[in-house]
């Protein structure tokens, strides 16, 4: 689903953030990007999205050379691709509702899909009640639950997560994961980047540790760090 | 269907939102499009007036007033002897003083002061080829009992001067304000596009097109360049009917300039297309710095 070849990214100035890193995810994998700030976790997304282009490898995708996409195909990479992050990235104007069927109206799905896989997708996170309220009424693990409905409702083949936990208490952090690991089961590939220890230890899933823009471990039921 | 209606309710939310840079906008580009129009009706009603004179251009020699017969009638006879002529007219005093009361037909009491034997006579002359018409002039006006040549040339040549330098000022004039509404319309893209940044992050991350983007922002524009042209329009119309109504009260040598509806027309056409595509380059420009990043 994901093969990296050698795959190295500089960025202006000399600052290397990835370096001549190879790896392959495959369909239906969950994988922890784990390592420190400044390792390259947040790159090793970024390249995935197309929102930055290797200087040095191949970032396949689904068999294709991401790299050589022209820009007018990066959407059409995009749809198969969900993402959530930290900060969750909900509109503050539209409601639960609006925000998770936004995602489907703007790359013109017919509104008799958005009325059906709306209501479907905040029944699998939970959320059906609060269908009307708007992002500020909402808890931060509520508000988690939106970005993930809205990541998942157009059924992406792989769903990014970068720090999804990070603003959220580890009683909220057990329910995302959960509803994370549920996404997993229907196939999706998950790639999440965390500094959190305790999720990655309690999952036992594969980790992929990056330090200075190197892998420097792949494990398949890792925990957080070597001998932690 | 769905999406054209998202496109007009997304764009009539954002020009909402930027009411005060939008009227902005739709003023500057009426303004400077009105003066752009307007300077091409005028030089469309000097066209016609010019077009005329092509095809007879006219010199007029005028007598000395009381110059008798034969002096006339050697200056008659050379002028038939002339090659370079190719015909004319003499027109006598009852002639003259027919024009004149024509031409002053609004003050009565200088017509009533004023006998044929005043008026000079004169010689309408249509020359061979329209250059003759300066050889022919400067070859009369030394004759003997010749007062003065008038060539329609001369004036034509001095009224054009005058609308050259009028169309020049004109269009520099509007090419700033052009230029200034072009700016506007970026900026007020601009702020649109800062004001919906967070949208805009979300919908290039779900994978919405560049063109599902961008529609709304540059309808945006669009809309802002038609307005303000569809006043210029209607400016340009006016503007016509004014001119067509002091012509109309003209017996002179203005009496043959003409303004038309479809000079208005075709001029209001020009300036309608020209208004929207300033507002759709205004949105491309005003986007690419925020899109392509």
């Amino acid at each position: 689903m994901i093969r990296f070849e050698d795959v190295t990214k500089a960025y202006k100035g000399d600052v290397v953030a990835l370096r001549e890193l190879s790896l392959e995810i495959l369909k239906g994998e969950f994988v922890f990007l784990v390592g420190p700030s400044g390792s390259g976790k947040s790159t090793f997304l970024k390249l995935l999205l197309r929102d930055e282009v290797a200087t040095g490898g191949k970032v396949m995708v689904a068999g294709r050379d991401i790299g050589r996409l022209g820009s007018w195909k990066v959407p059409q990479l995009r749809r198969n691709i969900g993402c959530v992050f930290q900060d969750f990235k909900l509109l503050a104007n539209k409601t639960v509702y609006e925000n998770v069927a936004f995602a489907l109206e703007v790359i013109g799905r017919p509104k008799h899909i958005v009325r059906t896989q709306v209501p479907q997708i905040l029944d699998l996170v939970g959320l059906t009640k609060k269908a009307d309220n708007f992002p500020t009424e909402l808890s931060g693990g509520e508000q988690q639950r939106v970005s993930i409905a809205r990541a998942f409702v157009n059924r992406p083949l792989i769903l990014l997560a970068d720090e999804p936990t990070g603003n959220l208490d580890p009683a909220t952090t057990v329910g995302i994961m959960r509803l994370l690991d549920r996404i997993n089961r229907t196939g999706t590939t998950v790639v999440m980047a965390t500094h959190d220890q305790r999720i990655v230890d309690a999952m036992r899933r594969r980790v992929v540790e990056l330090d200075h823009g190197s892998l420097v471990r792949d494990q398949v039921r890792g925990v957080y760090g070597v001998g932690s | 269907m769905s999406r054209l209606a998202y496109f007009a309710r997304e764009t009539l939310i954002s020009l909402r939102r930027n009411l005060l840079m939008t009227i902005a906008g739709i003023i500057t580009v009426a303004i400077s499009l009105f003066l752009f129009g307007g300077i091409l009706l005028v030089s469309a009603t000097v066209d016609h007036g010019t077009q005329q004179w092509k095809h007879g251009i006219e010199l007029e020699i005028f007598m000395n007033v009381g110059s008798t017969a034969k002096q006339v009638q050697v200056i008659d006879k050379e002028l038939a002897a002339d090659p370079q002529v190719k015909t004319y007219k003499h027109l006598t005093q009852a002639d003259a003083y027919a024009i004149f009361k024509k031409d002053f037909a609004d003050q009565p009491a200088l017509v009533e002061s004023t006998k044929p034997s005043d008026l000079p006579e004169s010689f309408r002359v249509e020359p061979q080829k329209a250059e003759l018409t300066e050889v022919l002039a400067l070859r009369y006006k030394d004759q003997q009992n010749v007062a003065t040549v008038i060539t329609a040339a001369q004036q034509i040549k001095r009224l054009l001067t005058a609308t050259r330098w009028i169309r020049l000022a004109f269009i520099s004039m509007a090419s700033v304000l052009l230029a200034s509404s072009l700016f506007l319309i970026v900026n007020t893209i601009r702020l649109a596009t800062f004001a919906r940044r967070r949208e805009i992050e979300v919908m290039k991350l779900v994978g919405a097109s560049n063109w599902f983007v961008r529609v709304p922002f540059m309808a945006e524009g669009l809309v802002q360049g038609a307005i303000g042209a569809g006043f210029a329009f209607g400016l340009v119309w006016a503007l016509k009917i004014i001119i067509a109504n002091l012509l109309s009260n003209q017996h002179t040598l203005l009496s043959t300039f003409r303004v038309t509806s479809s000079d208005a027309l075709g001029i209001g056409t020009l300036v309608l297309i020209i208004g929207a595509g300033i507002g759709v380059i205004g949105s491309i420009v005003g986007l690419r710095r925020f899109l392509d990043a």
